[in-house]
């Protein structure tokens, strides 16, 4: 992936943030957008891409939520990885499969950020809440939909729509 | 499914190394548990530490000798001199002992006066993150507005919770629901002390309530003034449950915020205690 691509992504992935994290709705579909941003670039194959982008969008989560920097960026480059793993070594597709990888990777990332936090911070442990729960079904939705919007044959259908018109 | 050769080495060697770099990163944050320092400088003192402590006693021993060799010529000459020095020391020292005395009564006057809570600003709340049981939100007001580390934030319904990182234009606060936050409250209706400590997933708990205490669902909490964070009278929460534990009761709060709607929060001025605080170094840890 290019990297002008790659900085756009980012741009976009920081902007929805603010813009959900803003509303006074934003628990109704908390999605993880630094989490598809990093599944975005890992969708490309690119192992090293992929963990660089995965560390920096964590380094900024991290910088606007929490206490030590590091945690998130150590969870979404080890989640990065795995994920350019898991689009590489196997041929994997659908918007099903893609939701379900996301929804899992974002409890990943609870987890490790729980731990991490539990072990550095002696925080209380919370591996699952009711909202990382949600957010995983967001997320993972919204990835879902998006893979499902990637492989429509959109010229085929305006085509057909175009063709229905005429007749 | 089916493999197919990609080349995950190089990306492997990079993950590694942003792996290494996110460890060494945390861990020259985290307070060692002691609270002397962040773990990377502790680890970098318990390395050198064999060497220094080895140097030093050899540069104590060898300084030792050529001092005891010295004070044999000039002792009595210095001990006259010294004697001089500490009469006037004491006086000093008499002197200095009334002042701070009288200066520690004005400063405990002042603190008693300022407990109101005196709000500094109105911000908008530009993000709210909760993972893991750790709950923050960004707030649009920063050092510009007087926004300071330790300033308590609030709407009007009840406390939010206190500003811990400031930026010029926005500041990172830690929400009361956070796992590992804690505030002083007292139960408005028995005015029986405690800590509300959040649970990481939305809910409140009040510890260090004995269980002699007539506490019942529905009972007003607020905070009690007593942690030198939070000012006193301000709401928390109302009582939901209570059950006896073994030495106190355990008892759930529903805060009176709404923690997921938050739009605009209002930032408090900091207490005395926690602004000497911040501007000495010593961070109070609710």
């Amino acid at each position: 992936m290019k990297l002008t691509r790659i900085g756009a992504l980012l741009a976009v992935a920081v902007a929805l943030q603010f813009f959900i994290g803003s509303s006074p709705h934003r628990s109704a579909w908390p999605v993880d957008f630094f989490l598809l941003a990093t599944a975005v670039v890992a969708r490309g194959g690119d192992f090293v891409q992929a963990v660089l982008v995965g560390g920096a969008v964590g380094m900024l989560e991290d910088a606007l939520s929490h206490e030590l920097l590091g945690m998130n960026a150590f969870a979404k480059a080890v989640l990065g990885y795995l994920l350019a793993l898991l689009s590489m070594r196997v041929m994997f597709g659908g918007p099903w499969a893609v939701g379900g990888a996301l929804a899992l990777a974002s409890l990943a990332n609870d987890l490790i950020v729980a731990v991490l936090a539990a072990l550095l911070l002696q925080a209380p442990v919370v591996l699952v809440s009711r909202e990382s729960l949600w957010r995983a079904t967001a997320t993972g939705a919204t990835g879902g939909l998006l893979e499902a919007a990637r492989i429509f044959p959109w010229r085929q259908w305006w085509e057909k729509r175009q063709l229905r018109r005429l007749r | 499914m089916e493999v197919v050769g990609p080349r995950p080495r190089r990306g492997g060697l990079v993950l590694a190394s942003v792996l290494i770099f996110c460890i060494l990163i945390l861990s020259a944050q985290v307070p060692a548990r002691s609270r002397r320092g962040s773990l990377l400088q502790a680890w970098i003192l318990t390395a050198a530490a064999p060497a220094a402590v080895t140097l030093s006693n050899l540069s104590r021993a060898i300084t030792r000798v050529f001092d005891s060799g010295a004070e044999l010529l000039t002792t009595r000459s210095e001990n006259s001199r010294l004697k001089g020095e500490i009469a006037k020391k004491d006086q000093e020292l008499f002197t200095l002992r009334a002042r701070v005395t009288s200066e520690e009564l004005d400063k405990q006057l002042l603190a008693g006066a300022s407990v109101l809570p005196q709000i500094l600003t109105a911000a908008p709340v530009l993000l709210v993150e909760n993972r893991a049981g750790l709950q923050s939100a960004v707030i649009g007001a920063g050092s510009q507005q007087g926004v300071a580390v330790g300033c308590p934030i609030a709407v009007p319904e009840g406390l939010v919770g206190r500003v811990v990182t400031v930026g010029r234009a926005i500041a990172r606060a830690q929400l009361l629901i956070d796992a590992s936050s804690a505030a002083g409250a007292r139960i408005v209706r028995t005015g029986e002390v405690g800590v509300v400590r959040g649970d990481g997933r939305g809910r409140l708990r009040l510890q260090n309530i004995p269980t002699t205490s007539s506490v019942q669902p529905g009972d007003r909490i607020e905070t009690a003034g007593i942690d030198g964070i939070y000012p006193r009278g301000v709401v928390i929460g109302r009582v939901e449950k209570v059950s006896r534990g073994s030495l106190f009761l355990e008892i759930g709060l529903a805060p009176t915020a709404s923690f997921s709607q938050l739009i605009d929060v209002l930032v408090l001025a900091p207490s005395p205690t926690s602004e000497e605080a911040a501007s000495g170094g010593k961070g109070a840890q609710p």
